[in-house]
């Protein structure tokens, strides 16, 4: 041994391995089995994090992460007697939807239902994923759902999933820094800036943040220009249109870059306690964002300290005065997967959970969620009421149910995932003074249609 | 043996323990001891690898499905932006990192080595602590020190009247990163080379001391020398590490997202790829195609170190 | 505590852990230990850290409080209860998981490793060096890059999101096997081996009887390698596990620290429980190393003969 030369063992090594490797039927037979493979059944495991309170009926498999989930899943367990939810939290955004791309990649491993925000539907239906729930009872609760939801779960005619809540895009902003600097809430973007660099010269703080780390605002706010980044029909699927570099997404993007590069606003990502140690400490005056903020922000603590009674929630900021535009960031649904063992089944819980009078009250009282659902939206319960994060401010019936009814609804990106880092890592370059707005947009669009072409798509203007 | 010459550095030019065959009757029980171990090798090493061949020979696309397509996956891959910034940091990272956190951690062992005191003896435990902790929480506790806003960097540059830098932002995470593993590794490291310290046969300071040779010569001339195997075996081995660099920058992307990509390390890529596109084929020919890279690396240091003495012997 | 002496000749070896004083002129200390204590500061920073960030409430950790100095008011006793109380304690199922991980991968592959190792060193059986080349060269396959094909594989075998796909995978410890098979080459005298022999024992009891003792540090420390190694695995049990309740403490964390930042724990911060858990999760370890420090200590030297 001791006069064998390196190189030599390490080539025998390499070959053997390599050898071995040719050799292996066994794995590669699988292989093949796997991506073959689909519809296994998402009922193998049933380690539920809630009790079962019906023994002996079937269970669907849930993933969901609304806070309030276990509430949701007793309250449709105990009023349930011929179904029970399994549920299971897999993590939040990211996490969860890196896993059940996994399990679908596998062909195992993914539940029967499960919690999709909207603009990740088509990027799972284009692979077969989600089950069509038009024909398993749709009709029933149709009426419940504005039109808009509906198009937000839907590719073409087929539905993929049960609304539950959604995001209306506002503004928050901070009453106190607002007051100090004598500026009112901006109505237009325009108006925006002006106040942005009203407060920066008389040396206030920053008015808001453009984190890389949140795509999907940036997404809503060139929508809300006017852009129309992807169109796709799915009775056509290899065709694809992609526009993200038309004059209103570059427009948006080099307002932003513009506010960044005159330091006006922030570059923090979002969701982290760094920047919720910003919002504290009032850092920003401003936080563009959706109607289910304010519950986020009062979990993170945030208005409960010195800050207490600061903030207030206004309309989203207008490109024309006159024809606002209503926008989403968030808000999700209940889909079933083709992996379901029992698709009605699946789609009969998918449709009832978080449907029931108790949890939305749950949800919205405990500002969990902003549900879609008309009754809790036209409810004069929910309208009125007198919000303790915006100090008593009636932020549903002023701001987020006027924006949740004029809301049309969006097609997303069967791509959803790509495009989301394509435009994070543009956003970071534009924080960091590398590219302009235009340029960004040149890029991406550059990116986004080469990874399309490369999956197959033909990619139209 | 090479890799493993035991040849202990200086003072043990023998084996106490003469290899002397046994009868041959039994020497293919040998297999039976080795063989647990072999069935865990194939399954979990030699099939796995297998089958990532095997997969990156096929391409699949959301709307074309899976093909074969033999090696294009190879050759996309050593012609992806991506894949390549992600192998030009590491390369980088390596080519700064591991000769810092050799130096400290050698600095470190021959402090110790020079010294008795219980103090010595507690720093050494100490400064190897990191070692026991998850890259998971050490990542998490330096994200919070790194913040400016309640992390003590601000306070302590304060003091002297400058800006705190964000050792996450695009231009430093570079040496926020670096700055995560030395913290992480260097105790490791250092105890490795402490205890070949320790291994030196005291006479030879003697004699050297004798000859007239100051502490420094001692340490150039006779502690060194004889701690290069030690030296090398760590540069290896935080060669391979990180160049498979992935769970710090992994746990930090959610504080930088703006600075840590998701092809910032050809592993993070690969598990980009994968498990939030879908991509199992090229992921897997990206993996494959970094444990190349990895091999090729350590083969050529291990090739181009190969005349320096005892490492190879 | 001669860990490693066997390696070396019997003529004057100072043990490697216990630090056995020798003599030399005397020199200036203050030098060193100023050395010594600022780098001192520099490792256990983050771990005081921890321990004051711990005390807090998310108010007390954001609200701009000294950052290295406890708040006014210490609660680790109810960020303690919030900890193992906050989603019918989940936490600590993940510690009892990380734990039986820890020990089953450890312990296994610990088993393994000596087997081998010592089969390789004491058996001159058919095709060894070949074998034992493929092993040292998968010493340099990043073990990494075949987490994603073990997951296929696993999910073939419908062993994904159970204990296995965890346990199984952390068996695998090339270098563990390496180590052994240096030790048990240089530390068991075959004549000791053929003595046994003659004296009647079978192979197995040779092994365990006569080889197993004087192989110990190095067990010991292969041991805590592998359980270190388990304990800190994160890669592994993130892909291959959907149910939270199979994390292990690492993983767990990590989904603590998505939901914080996402959204809330319903109320609860979760920031204060992430941070009193991820102080909670490595007292174990500690613990474990400082208790432990004389075997490994002497048993790293192994790695260092190279």
């Amino acid at each position: 041994m001791k006069h064998t030369h390196l190189s030599a063992i390490a080539a025998a090594g390499l070959a053997a391995t390599l050898l071995a490797a040719c050799g292996d039927d066994v794995g590669s037979g699988s292989a093949a089995g796997a991506s073959a493979a689909a519809g296994g059944g998402g009922n193998d495991s049933l380690s539920c994090t809630n009790e079962i309170q019906v023994e002996g009926v079937p269970q669907v498999t849930v993933w969901a992460w609304y806070p309030n989930m276990e509430t949701v899943v007793d309250n449709f367990n105990s009023s349930h007697e011929d179904v029970q939810v399994c549920w299971t939290n897999a993590g939040q955004g990211n996490d969860q939807y890196d896993k059940f791309q996994t399990a679908i990649a596998a062909g195992t491993g993914a539940p029967d239902v499960v919690m999709l925000e909207s603009d990740r539907i088509p990027n799972y239906v284009i692979q077969d994923a989600l089950v069509d729930i038009s024909g398993y009872g749709y009709e029933d609760v149709q009426a419940n759902f504005s039109e808009g939801a509906w198009k937000d779960v839907s590719v073409g005619d087929a539905v993929y999933a049960a609304p539950v809540d959604g995001g209306p895009m506002a503004m928050i902003y901070r009453t106190d820094v607002f007051e100090q600097y004598g500026v009112t809430p901006p109505t237009t973007w325009e108006e925006y800036e002006a106040a942005a660099r009203a407060v920066k010269d008389a040396g206030g703080p920053l008015f808001g943040d453009f984190g890389a780390n949140v795509p999907a605002v940036v997404m809503a706010l060139q929508i809300q220009a006017g852009a129309q980044p992807f169109e796709y029909d799915p009775a056509n699927p290899t065709e694809i249109s992609v526009a993200l570099d038309d004059p209103a997404s570059v427009k948006v993007l080099d307002y932003w870059a513009g506010l960044v590069q005159d330091g006006l606003v922030g570059t923090q990502d979002q969701f982290t306690p760094e920047y919720i140690s910003g919002v504290v400490g009032g850092d920003y005056a401003t936080y563009v964002s959706a109607a289910w903020a304010p519950g986020y922000l009062s979990g993170a603590g945030v208005g409960e300290g010195a800050d207490a009674g600061t903030f207030a929630v206004a309309p989203l900021p207008q490109w024309e005065g006159a024809d606002p535009v209503s926008v989403n960031w968030g808000g999700s649904a209940f889909a079933v997967t083709t992996q379901a063992a029992d698709p009605e089944l699946a789609a009969g819980v998918a449709f009832d959970l978080y449907a029931d009078e108790e949890s939305l009250t749950d949800g919205w009282q405990n500002q969990v969620i902003f549900p879609l659902n008309q009754d809790v939206l036209t409810s004069a319960e929910f309208v009125d009421y007198e919000v303790g994060f915006f100090d008593g401010q009636q932020a549903n019936k002023e701001v987020y149910v006027p924006a949740a009814d004029a809301y049309e609804g969006f097609t997303y990106a069967p791509f959803g995932q790509f495009y989301y880092q394509s435009l994070t890592e543009q956003i970071a370059a534009i924080n960091a003074g590398e590219v302009t707005g235009a340029e960004a947009a040149a890029e991406l669009q550059e990116t986004v249609t080469a990874y399309a072409e490369e999956q197959g798509f033909t990619v139209t203007d | 043996m090479t890799l493993v010459s035991p040849a202990a550095p200086a003072a043990a030019p023998t084996r106490p323990a003469r290899r002397r065959p046994a009868s041959r009757g039994r020497e293919w029980l040998g297999l039976v001891f080795v063989a647990p171990f072999a069935l865990v090798f194939l399954v979990f090493l030699v099939a796995p690898m297998a089958y990532a061949f095997y997969l990156s020979l096929f391409s699949s696309g959301l709307a074309t499905g899976t093909r074969f397509t033999g090696f294009a996956n190879y050759a996309k891959a050593f012609t992806d932006e991506n894949f390549l910034s992600g192998v030009w940091f590491v390369v980088r990272f390596s080519l700064v990192l591991i000769p810092v956190q050799m130096l400290v951690s050698l600095a470190v062992a021959l402090v110790i080595d020079g010294l008795t005191t219980r103090f010595a003896r507690f720093s050494r435990l100490m400064i190897f602590l990191p070692y026991a902790i998850p890259a998971v929480i050490g990542a998490l506790m330096w994200g919070f020190l790194y913040s400016p806003n309640f992390g003590p960097l601000d306070d302590i540059f304060g003091t002297f009247g400058a800006d705190a830098p964000f050792l996450l932002s695009r231009d430093l995470v570079f040496y926020g990163l670096m700055n995560v593993v030395t913290w992480q590794w260097a105790g490791y490291y250092m105890i490795i080379l402490y205890a070949a310290l320790q291994g030196i046969d005291p006479s030879l300071y003697e004699a050297a001391r004798i000859d007239g040779a100051s502490s420094w010569q001692i340490v150039w001339r006779i502690k060194i020398p004889l701690v290069l195997p030690a030296l090398f075996l760590i540069l290896v081995f935080a060669l391979i590490g990180t160049l498979q660099f992935f769970n710090e920058p992994q746990i930090l992307r959610f504080l930088a997202s703006g600075s840590i990509g998701g092809d910032f390390t050809p592993n993070i890529y690969a598990y980009t790829l994968a498990f939030s596109q879908g991509q199992f084929n090229y992921a897997s020919a990206v993996s494959f195609a970094l444990g190349a890279v990895i091999f090729v690396a350590v083969y050529l240091f291990l090739f181009l170190t190969r005349r320096r003495g005892s490492f190879l012997s | 505590m001669s860990t490693v002496t066997s390696t070396r000749p019997p003529a004057g070896p100072r043990s490697p852990a216990g630090g056995a004083p020798r003599k030399r002129p005397r020199q200036n200390n203050v030098l060193p230990h100023a050395f010594l204590a600022a780098l001192l500061v520099y490792f256990l920073v983050p771990f005081w850290w921890v321990i004051v960030a711990a005390s807090k409430d998310a108010a007390g950790l954001f609200g701009g409080s000294n950052p290295l100095w406890f708040a006014t008011d210490v609660d680790y006793l109810g960020n303690l209860q919030q900890l193992f109380t906050f989603d019918g304690g989940i936490y600590a199922r993940w510690l009892l998981n990380s734990a039986l991980y820890a020990l089953a991968g450890g312990v296994g592959a610990t088993v393994l490793s000596v087997a081998a190792g010592y089969g390789f060193a004491k058996y001159r059986f058919p095709f060894r060096r070949a074998f034992f080349a493929i092993l040292l060269g998968s010493v340099m396959v990043p073990l990494t890059a075949l987490v994603i094909p073990t997951f296929l594989l696993m999910s073939e075998l419908r062993l994904t999101n159970t204990m296995w796909a965890v346990i199984l995978p952390s068996l695998l410890n090339p270098f563990g096997v390496y180590l052994m098979h240096v030790y048990a080459r240089d530390a068991v005298p075959d004549e000791l081996l053929d003595a046994a022999r003659v004296d009647g024992a079978g192979e197995l009891r040779t092994f365990v009887q006569v080889a197993l003792p004087l192989m110990r540090p190095a067990v010991v420390t292969v041991l805590l390698l592998s359980f270190v190694g388990t304990w800190n695995n994160f890669f592994l049990p993130l892909v291959m596990l959907n149910d939270n309740r199979l994390f292990p403490v690492t993983v767990g964390l990590n989904l603590w620290q998505g939901l914080a930042s996402a959204n809330n724990g319903g109320g609860t911060s979760l920031w204060s429980l992430i941070i009193i858990g991820a102080l909670v999760s490595i007292i174990p370890l500690v613990v474990a190393f400082v208790s432990l420090q004389k075997y490994w200590q002497g048993g790293l030297t192994i790695g260092s003969l190279k």
